[in-house]
């Protein structure tokens, strides 16, 4: 075995002592650190440049305030706020006093919350980050005042405000006091919305207890980073309390989201440039462009040439365009906000917010889906009430900001079915139409495709109604109408003929202002076309309706459903 | 000088330090897979740390574990031989930061000369003539294409972050152009983790001559003369020599000294070499620098008579270069073969294994750069070279005839081997007659491609 054959050719370095007087090499402390995630080691340097994410497993380590602040300010742009303030122990608590010392040695942070000014890609904002290292970022007095004074300046100087939340909850050595600060930042935010500046709260993890049952789930737009921890009660205590294991994935970002109560969960590298484009399209008093110059527009469809039922057919055929095709054109950077905040977040209706030619709108669309799986996913386009819950939140939203909405109605109807009703189906609808009715901003529908009675009035209560050539707007399907009034669904066509609902019967009822002509009937090749068309018919729209007060815009839709 | 060098290595190059360490009475410590605990490597150095099971990327290629050992056995210097860590920038840079001295360049030059196209910009600005091509980067088919039209077919396709002639794609049309770039795209994907990719005029059939370097912490710089490794298959070098065979010395002086300019341009340090490429007519252009030891460097040692593994540790350690340009001399010709574990016959494909019978030439200017010995089992997880073949003659036809006669001794049994290949190769009239250039296989062994 060569193994133990060869010979060494040194003289012992350890008797000749030379080894010892050269400088013993050493890792940095620092330089390798262990993912609290997967348990890897990894090289520090890695994961800071990686937005402080592990390389290997991806999951988030939490960030210090002021490396999270300088992570999305530009260069130079931050001005701390209050970074110093006196130290107060409400009620006296033993050793109270000690343990904030030590925190604030140990951090370098005065406080679990800091709070300033930065300038995020050229827009000029108000931030607050919270750090989990000092006492688990949890919220006292001077918290508390520290976001509260952030909130009056934002609000004094009309600048929007970011909050970056993290906590375990109130800080108890505070007694009520802590319990107070809930109150008093909740109520803050009003002086921001009557400023007309947007609050936007980003959920880092952990978002728990007072944190999340105050200021942090009031953001006009809330985000989550993935996989953090959000929610009120803490896992351990719920599942002491009920006995029973917890659901996979309880009270992460992605389980908020399901349950409607986050607009979106954003990853750390797109952070920046989504805060910036929130920020943007927030903005008040937007340049309207030239009003454009569109051509008239036919006052009959060619759908009044063919027998209705081949209209129904083309309304429903599954390769017709759907609220998708036209928002991706008509809207390239539209970002969508997701959730009811009651219950969950309805895919079968999409709504968001994008720049229309640099005009901020909001754009609801009822959504079918376009291969099986997405189709099952999207409910074949059928809502559920926390689908119109989502709309009229969207739409309160949209006029809080003064932005007009838009809305692409394309559905069978609303879901029938067990948890609709327990769940309110009536109800919601009743409060679209009662939210559009009232809406402050101009509203404008667009049904492209069928308009199922109250299932697409909900998201037609506007100042105008257009309607594309094949799309259809019935009371109920022919097929229901003919089981009822001739007792045979099958006498369909016959019903459909004498119901009136294509593009022509629409706009002469008056329920309909406009017909997108459709030269072919849409499909994939002409639905660029088509949308090119309605970007000029909207814009004209919106031109038109800019100098209307919001009580103009109010009498003019009550006028225009008055005469029915 | 240095107490204990850790090396950062496996199979023929590991063994090549650990000799230099034994030689300068410097203790060697090797690291190992799993896998290599048997390797030659790990009986010949005085300590062994196993840093990970085979695969690479958990071994070899794992910073976090060979820095681990190389401190926790205090190490004062890490030899990365060639390939694995070598070339990587973040892992020279953490070695400087822990205290380790790295054998090599500094991790700010590893860094430009590794970005080829960073490179070649370095390069033009100190006014040395490069390869016609693209002056910056594209992973966009379309963008690249209205590029390569400007610099005239055909093109050459390259990963910016390249090497080994991976991620490398020859165009002759431009109707081929989009699918060879894809292509070639995401090879470098694969290979290097990028998709950034540069062009360069693709010039026909030329010679590869590359010129070795030394420089030390002062700034000066020397170059052991040239290698011509034009002798390639699918870009990965076969059989290397030196001198270049029938190059005018006016145009090799003037390499030289563009050589040394170069290594200057790019404030190199350590064993390095300027990669050129020769046209018919003549002209040279860089192509790239290589920063790190290579394979081929027995061929020059040969010649020179210079040991360039103790020339980089001596560098490393902070001494002066102990040569000057007018000390080096080449001295007769030196050849080297690559003798792979793989079948030439079977598309090359590699053929790991026992070996059940190895018997190794030897005599006057003959030198055998290996790791293997008799019954040594070959793992299937690292590259295919087992040996490398070098021959030293008075002159190039002795040189031939030395690694003919040492080609028809060596015995390798067990595996598949490349000596039979090698041995056609070196036996070719065209070859003996020195007409060489990078088309030499596709011209007289196609049937090999």
């Amino acid at each position: 075995m060569l193994k133990y054959s060869f010979r060494k050719t040194y003289l012992r370095a350890e008797v000749t002592g030379l080894a010892d007087s050269s400088p013993k090499p050493e890792v940095p402390d620092g330089m390798w650190i262990k993912c609290g995630k997967c348990g890897a080691i990894v090289y520090s340097g890695d994961v800071r440049q990686n937005l402080y994410v592990c390389p290997k497993c991806g999951g988030y380590f939490r960030i210090h305030a002021y490396r999270r602040i300088h992570m999305l300010a530009d260069r130079g742009s931050f001005r701390e706020w209050n970074r110093v303030m006196p130290v107060i122990n409400p009620i006296a608590f033993p050793g109270y006093e000690e343990k904030l010392s030590e925190a604030k040695e140990r951090t370098g942070l005065d406080e679990a919350i800091v709070t300033g000014q930065i300038s995020l890609q050229g827009n000029a904002c108000a931030i607050a980050v919270c750090d989990a290292r000092f006492m688990m970022s949890s919220m006292g007095h001077n918290f508390g005042e520290k976001l509260t004074l952030a909130i009056e300046k934002a609000a004094e100087d009309k600048m929007p405000l970011v909050v970056f939340a993290c906590s375990g909850g109130a800080r108890m050595q505070e007694g009520l006091v802590s319990l107070t600060q809930m109150t008093k930042t909740s109520a803050a935010l009003r002086k921001l919305r009557e400023a007309g500046q947007v609050f936007i709260s980003v959920l880092t993890d952990p978002t728990m207890g007072g944190v999340t049952a105050s200021f942090a789930m009031l953001g006009d737009v809330i985000l989550a980073e993935p996989r953090a921890l959000i929610g009120f009660a803490g896992p351990r205590v719920i599942a002491q309390t009920i006995g029973e294991r917890l659901p996979k994935e309880f009270q992460r970002a992605e389980f908020l989201s399901e349950h409607g109560f986050v607009d979106a969960v954003v990853e750390r590298k797109d952070l920046k440039e989504i805060l910036s484009f929130l920020i943007r399209t927030h903005k008040s008093n937007p340049v309207y462009p030239e009003k454009p110059y569109i051509p008239e527009l036919p006052k009959k469809a060619r759908s009044a040439d063919r027998p209705a039922w081949d209209t129904v057919l083309l309304s429903r055929k599954s390769d017709r365009p759907g609220a998708m095709d036209y928002i991706n054109r008509l809207f390239p950077d539209f970002m969508e906000l997701r959730g009811d905040r009651h219950y969950a977040d309805d895919e079968a209706i999409v709504g968001g917010i994008a720049l229309f030619h640099g005009i901020p709108v909001t754009v609801i669309g009822e959504r079918k889906g376009g291969n099986l799986k997405e189709r099952k996913r999207r409910n074949f386009g059928m809502p559920m009430p926390e689908g119109y819950r989502k709309a009229v939140r969207l739409l309160r939203q949209a006029e809080a900001f003064k932005r007009p909405v838009i809305c692409f109605v394309d559905t069978p109807g609303a879901y029938c079915g067990v948890e609709a009703e327990e769940r309110g189906q009536g109800a919601a609808i009743a409060e679209c139409l009662r939210a559009f009715s009232g809406a402050e901003v101009p509203a404008l529908s667009i049904l492209i495709g069928e308009g199922g009675s109250g299932g697409a009035l909900a998201l037609a209560t506007a100042d105008e109604v257009w309607v594309m050539e094949n799309a259809i707007y019935s009371i109920l399907s022919p097929e229901g109408f003919a089981s009822i009034l001739y007792k045979d669904a099958g006498r369909c066509k016959e019903a459909a003929g004498l119901m009136r609902i294509t593009a022509s019967d629409l706009l002469s009822l008056g329920v309909a202002e406009r017909i997108i002509p459709e030269p072919d009937p849409a499909d994939a090749k002409n639905v660029g076309e088509i949308a090119e068309y309605m970007d000029g018919r909207i814009l004209d729209f919106l031109c038109r309706k800019k100098e209307c007060s919001p009580a103009e815009l109010i009498e003019g839709r009550y006028q225009r459903f008055r005469r029915f | 000088m240095f107490h204990k060098i850790m090396i950062a290595n496996r199979g023929e190059i590991a063994v090549r330090i650990i000799r230099a360490c034994r030689e300068m009475g410097i203790k060697s410590a090797v690291v190992c897979s799993d896998a290599d605990r048997d390797g030659l490597p790990v009986m010949l150095a005085d300590e062994a740390v196993c840093v990970g099971p085979a695969p690479v990327a958990e071994s070899y290629l794992n910073i976090e574990r060979i820095l681990s050992a190389a401190v926790a056995i205090g190490a004062d210097a890490i030899h990365p031989g060639f390939g694995f860590l070598s070339e990587n920038v973040k892992f020279a840079a953490l070695c400087k930061e822990c205290g380790i001295a790295f054998i090599g360049p500094d991790a700010g030059v590893i860094a430009k000369m590794g970005d080829k196209e960073r490179a070649r910009n370095t390069m033009r600005k100190a006014g040395i003539p490069i390869i016609p091509g693209s002056d910056r980067k594209f992973n966009d088919p379309d963008e690249a294409f209205k590029e390569a039209r400007k610099i005239g077919f055909p093109v050459m396709i390259k990963a910016a972050m390249g090497g080994g002639g991976k991620g490398t794609r020859v165009c002759g049309r431009e109707e081929d152009f989009t699918g060879d770039f894809l292509i070639a795209r995401e090879e470098s994907v694969k290979s290097f983790a990028d998709d950034s990719m540069y062009l360069e005029k693709y010039i026909s059939s030329p010679r590869h001559i590359e010129f070795q370097i030394l420089a030390d912490k002062n700034g000066d710089v020397i170059h052991l003369g040239e290698r011509d490794c034009s002798i390639q298959r699918n870009r990965q070098k076969i059989l290397e020599e030196s001198p270049a065979s029938g190059l005018d010395p006016a145009i090799r002086r003037k390499m030289g000294e563009t050589a040394i300019r170069a290594a200057k341009a790019a404030r190199y340090e350590n064993a390095g070499t300027i990669e050129f490429l020769l046209d018919r007519d003549h002209n040279f252009y860089f192509m790239e620098m290589n920063t790190r030891i290579q394979v081929e460097h027995p061929v020059t040692e040969m010649v020179t008579g210079i040991d360039l593994v103790k020339e980089q540790i001596r560098i490393a350690a902070g001494e002066k270069l102990r040569f000057r340009q007018k000390d080096i001399t080449l001295r007769g010709h030196a050849i080297e073969c690559r003798i792979n574990a793989e079948n030439p016959r079977e598309k090359f494909r590699p053929s790991p294994g026992r070996i059940t019978n190895l018997h190794i030439p030897g005599g006057n200017g003959i030198r055998c750069d290996t790791f293997i010995y008799n019954n040594y089992e070959i793992k299937p997880f690292y590259d295919s070279m087992l040996l490398k073949l070098i021959s030293r003659g008075e002159n190039r036809a002795e040189a031939i005839a030395k690694t003919r006669s040492a080609l028809g001794e060596l015995i390798i049994e067990g595996p598949d081997t490349n000596i039979d290949f090698a041995y056609e190769l070196i036996g070719h009239e065209a070859f003996g007659k020195g007409k060489i250039n990078t088309a030499f296989i596709e011209r007289y062994f196609p049937e090999y491609l």
